[in-house]
């Protein structure tokens, strides 16, 4: 055991062009460390990359060399000059000698996490799992002395930014690591003493590193808004801050900018794609290099994180405690800093999220999944117990829920669960839960395309909205997206039964419904034939070697082109199979290949009820000590994933889990 | 800018530039000169100063922090004084205080001085804990836990530091109620952690007894001496009750800590109450009540927090515990709010310990991934069911599971990324799913275990999940021709691996029964070579299918042949043929001789490109002329190594190799056990050469013959000797000459000869052999190549080592014109001890060895003079490697030069030995320096060029008996020898038997005047010469000058020196010394013929 908890070496945060933006090292943390590895005689164990500094260890880098370790991590070439030729001659001056250079990037594209041909011992990608893509090695190298690796560096992509969390480690978990990658063989199964799954579980370090760099990337995105509640008569309320400002007698300040849960564009995973989301985004946004010092200060003086709730931390250190009394009888926990003075009320959200996989084939069965939370802001005066009954839950199929860490959970029991907790201040999420759709889809019909000529489609929808949905249930806004981000749509034709169409340069977009006339009480049936003209394509073979691993290893051998037309296969399938020639090789973080498939995107919000069915009764709700606070419960669902899938392509699957 | 900054104190400006200095993120140039300063002092001492901008005094304390930590000892006293001093309203004394403590935490270790470094720590100790110790005062409750996380930091990094105020930290943690309580708790935590390390319990003392007040602080005795080894004796009874009302206080209401906090806290409980447990085992059940809510806890530190308390306390979570965090496990990971790398961990969580083992097949259904799952995801996903897999298939092996729910298990698990079927190649739906195929293999066949029960390579192998993976590639390889490259490298990453080698093989050999039937020959069967090299390299994959289908193929591949295909052809063609060179060369010749040799034949005879039968009809010739496993060792050059990653399609092309081909070490020592020798011996022991660096045939065309002038164009004029040419040949209009009849039939004798010798200027011209021996020493070659040769079996033979191709080159300085390689196939060591004796060698006769190979060097002299012949060998090893380097050069004589003259074809065969001796006569008169016929140019044989002859003469006087010349004479010269007059010399020579075809004269009386004879015609010059000669005679060696008797006789040689000129010696033997008289057309020789007389007699 590593002596457990999570102590923090360094932190640094890396611009995209692989210089230190911040950095922070916590001296106290480092001696400590010092002072392990130097008891645990670490250097005089064979294969050390500790090399000459045997009984003392290595310096925490300087910032321009983990930026150097990062830059060349990320840019780490196994540039391989690959000279064909006929099999005897050295050089026929009559036959083509082509040289092509293989480029392969680790930190970007998916050679990262898992294993190829390419990767090298000594790589973390030689360790074949996705999660060393988030906890990485870096290999300093040193000018005087022999280099040396630091591990587990937590990395984190945030706006732009790379967040790296160095914690402190024991040695013999490091050495364990070190061991998997430089072990010679085909690679580690968990069945093996020594698995990096098991030396995860010994480092809960790693785990509260991720938390670090997790919120530290919320500062520095700006991402720092306390999650939505939603009131059914006015605008959302405010966070804890309002609390603060109210109960303290300050002039409320403007409304905190609440998340946009349902806006078309945000979802968990933007079809379009992650990396063009975040250049949509734009640059590179400087961040308050002040105010995350301040929260560093406040969050880990020592280096040893106490508190990474951004809220309390930062109003603890503005705001102070004046005026605030304190219990007379118990403990105030520790996240919750301050007591609510006031008029006393307790609000509920459920806010789902609805993935749909829908195919209108008899071989693929529809996939719908919801993800929900429900947010909580009790504004209650002291330390209250909050009970509240969660019912239905074997109705609802939940599958799994989650809860807050205030949240003392009961058992589930016989369709019946009882949370108890003592709400902190502020707006909280009281729980995460996830369901399947237990009532229809709110959109559903489907999607035709079918390509006429290399350059023309002709597509077909037909959809059904809010059947089965009664009042209160209301559609506030519903809209379809047609992606091609591979082509440039030149013109479409076709009028849609209801809604307006537009276009842009790599989609085409159908408002059924337009936010403002929600569709409320009744469902409505929408067609929408027509035909869409691309421009012709051209090869954009530029760049995709550096992007995509080694593209020329997989390269098909030109002689064995071969039109499948003649083998009877469809034209769509050959025009398909022609244009993903040239796909790029998708990072794992995202979850298929989208560019390969023709589908249509829904969008919508429907708010009055959720689509899970699981709901709270704000009336079998108790506080204790008994106050009269009423309580309220709005809901909400919006789209995530929506994708209704080419019936007339390919179209990726999962399979449904079958009982063993 | 680079001005260097004053010491005392820094302005603003100056604070700014520093600042921006440390925080560039170039090497550290900037910051060197900043570092003579003593910055931490500077800093500290500037925070009062009221002429610094406020926003630079957070910045300057971060700058100690991050650049000034830790600091020297000296400094703490000043940082101290800062903080005792400094307001306690200031926005930043907080960071102060943070800095101040990470400083002395950071830069104090045990033991302590007692004088230098106690006070002040004792001093912020004591600060620290009047702040601390006001409980529930409410204002100041952040900085009352900031003193407690403080007090925690110097307590971590001097253990024990507050061992002795926790009866004090007990009673503030007990009363604490703000928020500030978790700073309270954890400091108690923490010391009590120590006091447990420190092993305080086993003390009859209470640990959480209190002398008085809190302070004032004096650092504990035991930091200020070395540390003393911590007793391990049991917990007193006192002890062990305030340790566990300790635990109670910890342990009371987890829900006021915050996620972060609480992960500390587990961490701290898990390790006191594991050392208290053995007497107090209850704890472990008060640690899973108050700690077990958190499984359902959002928060990942509070489920990791849990984890180590569960694996911590394995005894206090019973088997629905297990259950329900397993689940728990499995679960978080379907969690979409959380983040990706949360949902790996918490897999990773789930398999990181054995207590799950039996469990996570249960949980089969949750590790099904999702359509919208993160790639990653789903390949950790597929990893769990790989695990279940692996699980199941053992247990099926113990008797009873359906083997349908097993493969059906890993198909639906495949089925998410299934795109990877139509995708290109490297797409990363194709990197997940064959990471998936790979987990399968080893979790059933895992590297190594504890368990035994799995682990066992026939496990794998009978197990049905292995047939099915088999399945699904032959199926995948069948119908997707863009996954051949992937699969043939997934073949590879197990064949390259010591454990899985055998599956890889079984997947071959899987490949080449299912797979090889269903595949048409065409164009498309291209996509597959790389698998089918794959089968070829390997020994245990039986080969006849795939020649069979690629003898197919080359027959369509003929018969497909158009006008447009020709590239097709060549390209395919060579890669079939490079197949079979991979096949040679992994396979016992024996096994695939027939089937191949037909498949090449067939190729040499019928396919359309050129270098593909070439290419075939070495492979052919390899393979019917080469044992196979010298063979393989052969056509090893320029093969990777098999190491893990030969990513590239492969061997089929070839790959420059990736040795370095000249190790230089072992290189230049080459020529000790790699050797060249002349069969014969020179009889010149040393031998040095006469350099004229303008004598040169080719250097001075326009001197010589014009016709010769203009025929070779390519030296250029600058070239041309400005210096004076020896042999100045009239090649301008002949003048009337008279002649007399002796200089006519002289001058055809001449016409004659000189019409057979080659005309070398324009053709080639008369070629020298020197034959010598090549072999080398196994025992000096093993040692410096052989490390790593394959020890091979049963023939004696094969344990020597071997060359192959070598290629012997020569070249020289010397004017010996081009000097063709030699080549020796192959050639084995020499074995040691065997005490090989040069064998002559017949130049025909080659095979005399296979230790030994004669070698034949071919000189083309253009003129005849000694020269060394430098010799560098390349070679290659049996081991691929290549040798190359020089060795000893050989050394030519000018005997090597000497060769008879020849003889016009129409001469008879009765009639040589008369015309030689005519011959020697014309010669000699020619080389007369007064003879007329020096004008006269003779033309070369079958060219253009014509000779000319400028004699000069020499004699020699050699002091030897006649027995001694006789000898030597008929042992070197014999086959030169014209004729032989004088009675005594002709019986002896007769009677010796050696000397055969010459002209014997029996006259005595000619013998005396021998010389003078020849040139009858000319008196005056011979008896000029005659004069000189007793001259040199009378200086020379005048004690012999009187009883020279030259009597017995004179012997007549006549040398040839290719390209065209000679040497005559007139030898009057004596019976004490022997006089030879030297002509010679080409006088530069004259300087190494007096050695080499010396030499024939010595």
């Amino acid at each position: 055991m590593s002596g457990g908890g999570c102590s923090v070496r360094a932190i640094w945060i890396l611009t995209p062009h692989d210089t230190v933006a911040f950095s922070r090292r916590f001296a106290v943390v480092e001696k400590r460390w010092r002072a392990s590895w130097e008891a645990e005689g670490v250097g005089g164990g064979e294969g050390d990359r500790l090399g000459a500094a045997a009984a003392t260890p290595p310096q925490l880098p300087a910032d321009y060399e983990v930026a150097a370790a990062f830059a060349e991590r990320r840019k780490r070439f196994a540039a391989m000059p690959l000279v064909l030729q006929s099999a005897y001659s050295v050089a026929d001056a009559c036959r083509p000698v082509t040289i092509f250079f293989i480029a392969f990037q680790e930190g970007t594209a998916r050679g990262s996490g898992i294993r190829t041909s390419l990767s090298s011992v000594g790589s973390d990608s030689w360790v074949d799992d996705p999660i060393t893509r988030h906890v990485i090695s870096l290999h300093i190298d040193k000018e005087e002395s022999d280099g040396f690796m630091i591990w587990p560096v937590v990395l984190q992509k945030r706006g732009g930014y790379y967040v790296l969390v160095l914690p402190m480690v024991d040695p013999v978990s490091f050495r364990a690591y070190e061991n998997l990658l430089e072990r010679p063989d085909c690679g580690s199964s968990a069945k093996e003493n020594g698995n990096l799954s098991s030396i995860l579980l010994n480092l809960p370090c790693i785990t509260g590193a991720f938390m670090v760099a997790h919120v530290i990337g919320d500062i520095i995105t700006g991402d720092t808004a306390e999650p939505e509640v939603i009131v059914n008569s006015g605008p959302s309320v405010g966070g804890l801050l309002d609390s603060l400002t109210g109960s303290i007698g300050i002039s409320a300040r403007s409304k905190p900018i609440a998340a946009p849960v349902a806006a078309p564009t945000a979802s968990v995973s933007s079809p379009v794609g992650a990396a063009q989301s975040e250049s949509l985004k734009g640059g590179l946004r400087p961040f308050d290099k002040e105010l995350l010092r301040n929260f560093i200060i406040g969050a880990m003086p020592f280096g040893t994180p106490q508190d990474l709730n951004y809220t309390n931390v930062t109003s603890i250190k503005t705001t102070g405690f004046s005026g605030d009394p304190l219990p007379t009888d118990q403990k105030q926990p520790a996240w919750k800093p301050y007591l609510y003075k006031g008029r006393q009320r307790i609000l509920f959200s459920s806010l789902e999220t609805i993935n749909a996989a829908l195919y209108d084939r008899d071989d693929v069965p529809d996939f719908l999944s919801v993800s929900g939370q429900v947010t909580c802001r009790a504004e209650l005066e002291g330390l209250p117990d909050v009970s509240l009954p969660l019912t239905g839950l074997e109705t609802a199929h939940v599958e799994v829920s989650s809860f807050h860490h205030c949240v003392q959970a009961s058992e589930p029991t016989d369709n019946k669960q009882t949370l108890v907790f003592q709400p902190p201040l502020g707006n909280f999420v009281l729980m995460h839960y996830q369901a399947p759709c237990n009532i229809a889809p709110p959109v559903k019909g489907f999607y035709q395309l079918s390509m006429v000529s290399e350059n023309e489609g002709a597509f077909l929808f037909k959809l059904t909205l809010m059947e089965g949905y009664k009042s209160p249930f209301t559609m506030e806004f519903c809209m379809i997206t047609m992606p091609f981000s591979r082509r440039r749509v030149a013109s479409y034709e076709g009028n849609p039964s209801i809604g307006t169409v537009s276009m842009t340069e790599h989609s085409i977009e159908w408002r059924i419904v337009s936010s403002g006339r929600g569709l409320s009480g009744r469902s409505i049936e929408a067609t929408f034939p027509g035909t869409v003209k691309f421009l012709p394509r051209t090869t954009q073979r530029t760049n995709s070697s550096f992007r995509s691993v080694s593209s020329i290893t997989y390269a098909e051998d030109s002689d064995s082109e071969q039109d499948n037309v003649k083998n009877g296969a469809s034209l769509d399938d050959y025009i398909m199979e022609n244009i993903n020639k040239d796909l790029q090789a998708v990072d794992l973080e995202d979850p298929l290949s989208w560019q390969a498939y023709n589908y249509a995107k829904v969008s919508f919000k429907i708010t009055g009820g959720t689509l899970s069915g699981l709901t709270l009764d704000p009336k079998s709700i108790n506080i204790y000590p008994t106050v009269k606070a009423p309580a309220e419960h709005s809901m909400q669902a919006s789209s995530g994933d929506y994708i209704l899938w080419n019936t007339l392509g390919k179209c990726p699957t999962a399979a449904l889990p079958r009982e063993l | 800018m680079d001005r260097p900054p004053p010491a005392a104190s820094l302005s603003p400006q100056e604070w700014e530039q520093l600042l921006d200095d440390f925080a560039s993120s170039s090497p550290t140039s900037r910051r060197y000169r900043w570092l003579h300063l003593p910055l931490l002092d500077l800093a500290v001492s500037s925070l009062p100063r009221r002429d610094l901008p406020s926003h630079l005094k957070p910045l300057l304390l971060s700058l100690v922090d991050d650049h000034l930590l830790p600091p020297s000892p000296r400094s703490l006293p000043l940082l101290l004084n800062t903080l005792l001093s400094f307001p306690a309203d200031h926005p930043l004394r907080d960071h102060l205080l943070t800095t101040v403590v990470s400083a002395f935490a950071s830069a104090l270790a045990a033991p302590v001085s007692r004088d230098h470094d106690a006070p002040p720590l004792a001093a912020l100790a004591d600060a620290l804990l009047v702040a601390a110790n006001r409980p529930n005062h409410a204002p100041d409750r952040a900085a009352r836990a900031l003193a407690c996380d403080a007090l925690r930091a110097l307590d971590a990094a001097l253990p024990g530091l507050l061992a002795d105020a926790l009866g004090h930290l007990y009673a503030l943690a007990a009363a604490e109620r703000s928020p500030a309580a978790q700073s309270y708790l954890l400091l108690l935590a923490s010391a009590a952690r120590h006091a447990v390390r420190l092993g305080r319990l086993a003390s009859t003392a209470s640990i959480l007894a209190v002398a008085g007040p809190p302070t004032p602080f004096s650092v504990p005795a035991h930091l200020l001496s070395a540390p003393q080894h911590a007793s391990a004796a049991p917990p007193s009874e006192v002890n062990l009750r305030d340790i566990r009302k300790v635990l109670a206080l910890l342990m009371d209401r987890p829900q006021v800590l915050t996620p972060a906090a609480a992960m500390e806290m587990t961490s701290i409980l898990a390790e006191i109450a594991s050392a208290v447990l053995e007497w107090a085992p209850a704890i472990a059940a008060h640690i899973k009540v108050q700690f077990g809510g958190m499984a359902y806890s959002s928060s990942p530190m509070l489920l990791h927090s849990l984890l180590v308390l569960f694996v911590q306390f394995p005894d206090a979570f019973g088997a629905q515990d297990e259950r329900t965090m397993a689940s728990r496990l499995a679960l978080a990971a379907r969690e979409a709010h959380r983040p990706l790398p949360v949902r790996l961990l918490a897999l990773h969580w789930l398999l990181g310990t054995g207590r799950f083992t039996n469990l996570v097949p249960g949980l089969a259904r949750w590790f099904y991934p999702s359509i919208f799952d993160p790639l990653a995801l789903k390949a950790k996903k597929l990893d769990c069911l790989a695990y279940v897999t692996a699980g199941i298939d053992g247990e099926k092996a113990a008797g009873g599971r359906d083997s349908e729910q097993l493969t059906g298990l890993l198909d639906d698990g495949l089925s998410c990324v299934s795109a990877f079927r139509w995708l290109p190649a490297r797409s990363t739906e194709t990197g997940v799913a064959f990471r998936a195929l790979h987990k399968v293999f080893v979790g059933t066949a895992p590297h190594s275990t504890d368990d035994t029960r799995c682990g066992g390579a026939g496990e794998l192998l009978n197990s049905t999940i292995f047939l099915h993976v088999q399945a699904i590639l032959v199926e995948m390889a069948s119908d997707h021709r863009g996954l051949v490259p992937v699969i043939s490298e997934f073949t590879n990453r197990l064949l390259a691996c010591n454990l899985h080698q055998w599956a890889g093989e079984q997947l071959l050999r899987t490949l080449d029964e299912r797979l090889l039937p269903r595949l048409e020959p065409g164009y498309q069967l291209a996509s597959y070579y790389p698998l089918f090299e794959k089968i070829a390299q390997n020994e245990t994959v039986p080969q006849l299918r795939l020649i069979e289908l690629l003898t197919k193929q080359m027959v369509s591949l003929t018969k497909d042949h158009g006008p447009d295909t020709e590239l097709k052809s060549w390209s395919q063609g060579s890669k079939v043929v490079g197949i079979c060179r991979v096949m040679l060369k992994h396979h016992h010749s024996s096994h695939i001789f027939l089937p191949l040799s037909h498949l090449l034949v067939l190729t040499i005879e019928s396919f359309p490109d050129l270098e593909v039968r070439d290419h075939a009809r070495i492979c052919l010739r390899m393979l019917s002329c080469v044992p196979g496993k010298k063979l393989r060792h052969l056509m090893g050059v320029g093969d990777q190594p098999s190491g893990v990653s030969p990513s590239l399609p492969g061997s089929l092309f070839d790959i420059p190799s990736q040795r370095p081909a000249q190790d230089s070490k072992s290189m230049t020592d080459l020529a000790s056990y790699i050797h060249l020798e002349r069969i014969v011996p020179l009889v010149v022991k040393q031998s040095w050469a006469l350099t004229l660096p303008n004598f040169s045939v080719q250097s001075r065309p326009s001197g010589y013959i014009l016709s010769i002038q203009e025929v070779s164009s390519t030296p250029s004029e600058q070239e041309k000797p400005t210096g004076p040419t020896i042999e100045r040949i009239g090649y301008t209009q002949e003048t009337l000459r008279v002649m007399d009849a002796k200089g006519a039939e002289t001058l055809q004798i001449l016409r004659r000869y000189f019409a057979c010798v080659p005309d070398y200027l324009h053709s080639s011209g008369l070629k020298i052999r020197i034959p010598c021996t090549f072999r080398f020493d196994s025992e000096p070659f093993k040692h410096v190549w052989g490390s790593d040769l394959p020890v091979s079996g049963s023939d004696g033979a094969d344990e020597l080592p071997a060359l192959y191709a070598v290629v012997i080159a020569f070249s020289s300085s010397a004017q010996f014109g081009k000097i063709p390689s030699c080549h020796v196939p192959f050639i084995l060591g020499e074995p040691p001890g065997s005490g090989m004796d040069i064998i002559p060698v017949d130049n025909q006769n080659r095979e005399e060895s296979s230790y030994c190979a004669s070698v034949v060097i071919e000189l083309e002299p253009r003129e005849p003079s000694p020269g060394l012949i430098d010799v560098s060998v390349a070679a290659n090893t049996e081991n691929c490697q290549v040798l190359s380097g020089s060795l000893k050069p050989i050394t030519v004589g000018i005997e090597d030069m000497f060769m008879k003259a020849s003889v016009p074809p129409d001469t008879p065969k009765e009639g040589v030995a008369m015309y030689y001796q005519d011959l020697f006569h014309a010669l000699w008169e020619a080389c007369d320096s007064s003879s007329n016929i020096g004008r006269e140019t003779f033309l070369l044989g079958r060219g253009k060029g014509s000779a000319a002859i400028n004699g000069t003469r020499s004699v020699k006087l050699m002091e030897v008996t006649p027995k001694v010349l006789i000898g030597a004479v008929e042992r070197y010269l014999a086959s030169f020898l014209v004729s032989v007059a004088g009675d005594s010399l002709v019986t002896i020579l007769r009677r010796n038997g050696v000397i055969k075809n010459i002209v014997w004269e029996a006259s005595v009386s000619d013998a005396s005047v021998g010389a003078d004879a020849l040139v009858p015609y000319s008196p005056d010059s011979n008896l000029q010469l005659q004069l000189i000669d007793d001259d040199d005679i009378r200086v020379g060696s005048g004690r012999y000058g009187s009883e020279n008797k030259r009597d017995m006789g004179c012997m007549q040689v006549m040398i040839f020196l290719p390209p065209r000129y000679h040497l005559l010696f007139s030898m009057e033997v004596g019976c004490a010394s022997t006089l030879v008289r030297i002509r010679t057309d080409h006088w530069p020789c004259l300087a190494y013929v007096d050695e080499y007389l010396e030499a024939l007699i010595s």
